[in-house]
């Protein structure tokens, strides 16, 4: 598995544990009433199965298994590493901004934390249209 | 990478596309509004992230890599037939599958943010069972029996179908 595909995979992997830790917190929530937080993660915990995990794990996978570009087509046969670096940070920059400001703003909704939730909808969007890009001319017939 | 797969994938990625735009969209609106009309497009952008992207990428991807369909052997028993596509189930099936799934996915994301203004409710039906057909023919379509372990003629019918393991294929190409 090249490095990229792994830096994917083990990052949905940290979001898989911390998604089910969160929701494991949620339901002890209900429980013994820990916390106001607690009620205001929901959507961000679901965001981070299926995003975090669940999309980033097939990213992961599709980098790594989908047929290369031929030796003609271009140097790097997974596409170039800068996009796909780039499509990671801003993935996960994305995630995480997210993760982290929802739960503010539905306690409290204020101007900066919706400016910082738009921004992370933008990086995402421009993570999965990046990920189009690179992975556009890789899906064909292994023997050409 | 057969050519249903191809479509299935590439589909898939237009889905998650615009299931990102669409949700870029809905967080914009919280800060700075865009109009009521956003907000109703809440449905499609699960429609089109959950159906439309992953659970499409994983029948096109299931349909290319799970094993194949027990090979009948040739006559002579020396050589299997090499029946391509068909190792893999019915491909007008799995065509028919996709026809389905993106109807109803489009379905869906077109009628969810108008259920406001009209009554949707017998087309949403109508996506609902176009999706649960599809999931019936990709199940049904040999997938069902495919999910199996790999014994000898398991191993021969992927031979066939990919003379060279993916193994081999990497190293020739790391090597190039």
């Amino acid at each position: 598995m090249p490095p990229l595909a792994r830096t994917f995979v083990k990052a949905s992997f940290i979001y898989l544990i911390a998604a089910f830790l969160l929701g494991a917190l949620i339901m002890l929530d209900r429980w013994l009433d820990l916390g106001r937080w607690f009620r205001t993660v929901y959507l961000s915990q679901l965001h981070l199965l299926l995003v975090g995990w669940i999309t980033q794990l097939a990213l992961g996978v599709a980098y790594w298994m989908f047929p290369r570009f031929l030796k003609e087509q271009g140097p790097r046969p997974r596409g170039s590493n800068r996009l796909t670096w780039a499509v990671i940070l801003s993935l996960n920059a994305g995630v995480l901004l997210r993760f982290f400001c929802e739960p503010f703003y539905l306690m409290g909704p204020q101007a900066w934390l919706a400016a910082l939730l738009a921004l992370s909808g933008v990086l995402q969007a421009a993570a999965m249209l990046g990920f189009g890009w690179l992975m556009w001319g890789r899906i064909r017939a292994m023997e050409p | 990478m057969p050519k249903t797969t191809r479509l299935y994938v590439k589909m898939s990625i237009v889905y998650l596309c615009l299931g990102a735009v669409i949700g870029a969209l809905l967080l914009i609106n919280r800060w700075t509004p865009l109009g009521p009309a956003v907000a109703a497009l809440k449905g499609s952008h699960v429609a089109l992230l959950v159906v439309g992207w992953l659970t499409q990428l994983i029948f096109g991807v299931a349909w290319w890599l799970f094993p194949a369909l027990k090979i009948r052997l040739h006559p002579a028993g020396l050589h299997p037939h090499r029946r391509g596509q068909t190792q893999r189930g019915s491909e007008t099936l799995f065509w028919f599958t996709f026809a389905c799934l993106n109807a109803g996915v489009v379905l869906h994301a077109v009628l969810s943010p108008l259920r406001v203004v009209f009554q949707t409710g017998p087309l949403e039906v109508l996506a609902d069972l176009l999706l649960v057909a599809a999931a019936i023919t990709f199940v049904g379509n040999g997938m069902w029996v495919r999910v199996r372990e790999l014994g000898k003629a398991g191993q021969r019918a992927d031979a066939d179908v990919n003379p060279r393991s993916a193994a081999e294929r990497g190293a020739a190409w790391e090597e190039r």
